[in-house]
């Protein structure tokens, strides 16, 4: 409130002295209102071995700030992918063609090696707009969207956020919307689930190309300031996703109930087909995700520890924990190192299969993405930061990620026992970041 | 089971209305590695990172979405 009062009676002086002076009263109210612009932008590769997912993205943070703790921020995201990802299919002692996703071609993998699929080659643009604004004393609301477009996927989403403080501004509650709609559009369109990977030029399984999905997020959050040095906060968070939610790339083997080898098929010519049974996977067509998100910020003697941990848990039956540790350890008043740690652990999803056993009953869902399986995950890095000689903030973090999977019990048939079917997935992180104010 | 939630929820609330700072003792809450979110293009990044080759997502905040499909 005495600072309302005292801007008020300085502006009435400048009022005042502008009339006594002839002069207008734009001097007084722009310096009031330097604008002021952020930007926050990295270049970031991330490269995973045995030739897999390649990223190179470039980003850019644009935040515009005006009077009153209103501002706009803008971001655009621009990522280059390439490289080969796990089809699904399992190894086998012999080479296995496959037909490529766009259905005009296929390709050989060699015996013993896990079946990769080689053919994507993507390009993805991401732009997200944000406009907050305080309402009142206490308030403060945000309005933004976000809108991102592949080569065969687009997103669009719209969210709201209102947060309210209380207890000095020692407590912040807050309570924010999200709602999305995406389109995929892939390539040689979208498999009927559980039919076969089909000989190159049939594509009579795949009737419909364009496929939706709703998105909804729910958050509610509370913000805790403890102490001088201690903050805390919580988020629950709800996500409903309905419509499209296969991998429309991913197939299962087909496979032997005794020897667990890979039914062979004969295809009509050399590299015209499938050399053995492959079924396109099937997911449900909704999942409800719940998510308890907690983080604590501790100033200690100019280091700051960042610790958070979330639990999620869905209707899939995946449940998942996540730690994650930084540790900011000054080194001068204008460099910083940054050790990071992270554990991720999560328990596979109610349909995930390895395989389909041949003849048997054919199951309501079934995937073997990766990503639906046992696994747990640890990230280990380090950031470096310093100021650059105009003050401006700059940082290089060289991370690593590792994926260490499980087939759960009982799904191992045969042979499979003695093949690595879940080998551990490596992955290179480094982001150089640059952020300046004007 | 709707009272003993509202006597937790009051509780929580009181207990924290007895915790904090006053405004003239936020100088180490105002820096900016003492922001709940340092650094906004990492923590985008990592999420969408996570997001391509986990199951989970979110939590902290709402993701910017894409297919993750690789």
């Amino acid at each position: 409130m005495a600072v309302t009062k005292d801007k008020s009676i300085s502006a009435a002086l400048a009022t005042a002295s502008c009339a006594l002076l002839g002069t207008g009263v734009t001097t007084a109210v722009d310096a009031q209102e330097v604008p002021k612009w952020d930007f926050n932008t990295s270049l970031l590769y991330y490269g995973e071995d045995e030739s897999r997912v390649q990223d190179l993205s470039l980003r850019a943070i644009v935040r515009r700030l005006f009077v009153d703790d209103r501002s706009l921020t803008v971001s655009l995201t621009v990522d280059s992918l390439t490289g080969a990802t796990p089809s699904g299919a399992i190894r086998q002692d012999v080479p296995q063609t496959f037909t490529r996703p766009s259905g005009n071609a296929a390709y050989v993998v060699p015996a013993g090696v896990l079946p990769l699929d080689d053919t994507f080659l993507d390009t993805r643009v991401a732009l997200t707009g944000n406009w907050q604004q305080p309402i009142g004393e206490t308030s403060q609301v945000n309005f933004g969207f976000s809108a991102s477009n592949e080569y065969d996927y687009f997103h669009l989403g719209l969210n709201g956020r209102f947060s309210k403080d209380f207890n000095q501004r020692n407590t912040t509650l807050s309570a924010g919307i999200s709602i999305a709609q995406d389109e995929f559009d892939p390539e040689g369109g979208a498999p009927i689930p559980f039919t076969s990977m089909l000989d190159i030029g049939d594509t009579s399984n795949r009737p419909q190309s364009q496929r939706d999905k709703d998105v909804l997020d729910v958050i509610l959050g509370v913000t805790q300031v403890v102490s001088r040095k201690l903050v805390l906060q919580a988020n629950y968070s709800y996500a409903s996703e309905s419509g499209y939610l296969n991998n429309p790339y991913k197939v299962l083997s087909i496979v032997d109930g005794t020897t667990g080898d890979t039914i062979q098929r004969v295809a009509p010519g050399p590299l015209s087909g499938p050399s053995h049974e492959f079924v396109f996977e099937g997911r449900p067509d909704d999942r409800a995700k719940h998510s308890l998100y907690t983080q604590a910020k501790y100033y200690m003697d100019g280091k700051v520890l960042d610790a958070s941990y979330r639990y999620m848990t869905d209707d899939w039956d995946i449940d998942s924990h996540t730690l994650d540790v930084r540790y900011r350890w000054p080194l001068s008043d204008d460099k910083y190192l940054e050790p990071h740690l992270r554990w991720y652990s999560q328990s596979e999803a109610n349909f995930y299969r390895l395989s389909l056993v041949d003849g048997a009953p054919l199951p309501a869902f079934a995937s073997s993405d990766y990503r639906l399986g046992k696994f747990d995950a640890i990230t280990a890095g380090l950031k470096f930061g310093w100021k650059n000689r105009n003050d401006n903030d700059m940082s290089l973090r060289i991370e690593w990620y590792q994926q260490m999977g499980s087939i759960p019990a009982g799904q191992l048939i045969g042979k499979q026992s003695l093949r690595d079917n879940y080998p551990d997935l490596n992955a290179l992180i480094v982001q150089f970041s640059y952020r300046f104010s004007k | 089971m709707k009272n003993g939630l509202l006597l937790l929820v009051l509780v929580a609330m009181s207990a924290c209305s007895s915790m904090g700072v006053e405004p003239w003792e936020r100088d180490i809450l105002a820096k900016d590695e003492m922001q709940l979110t340092t650094d906004a293009a990492e923590a985008a990044t990592d999420d969408h990172i996570y997001f391509s080759k986990e199951a989970s997502s979110g939590g902290r905040a709402f993701g910017g979405g894409g297919c993750g499909c690789n």
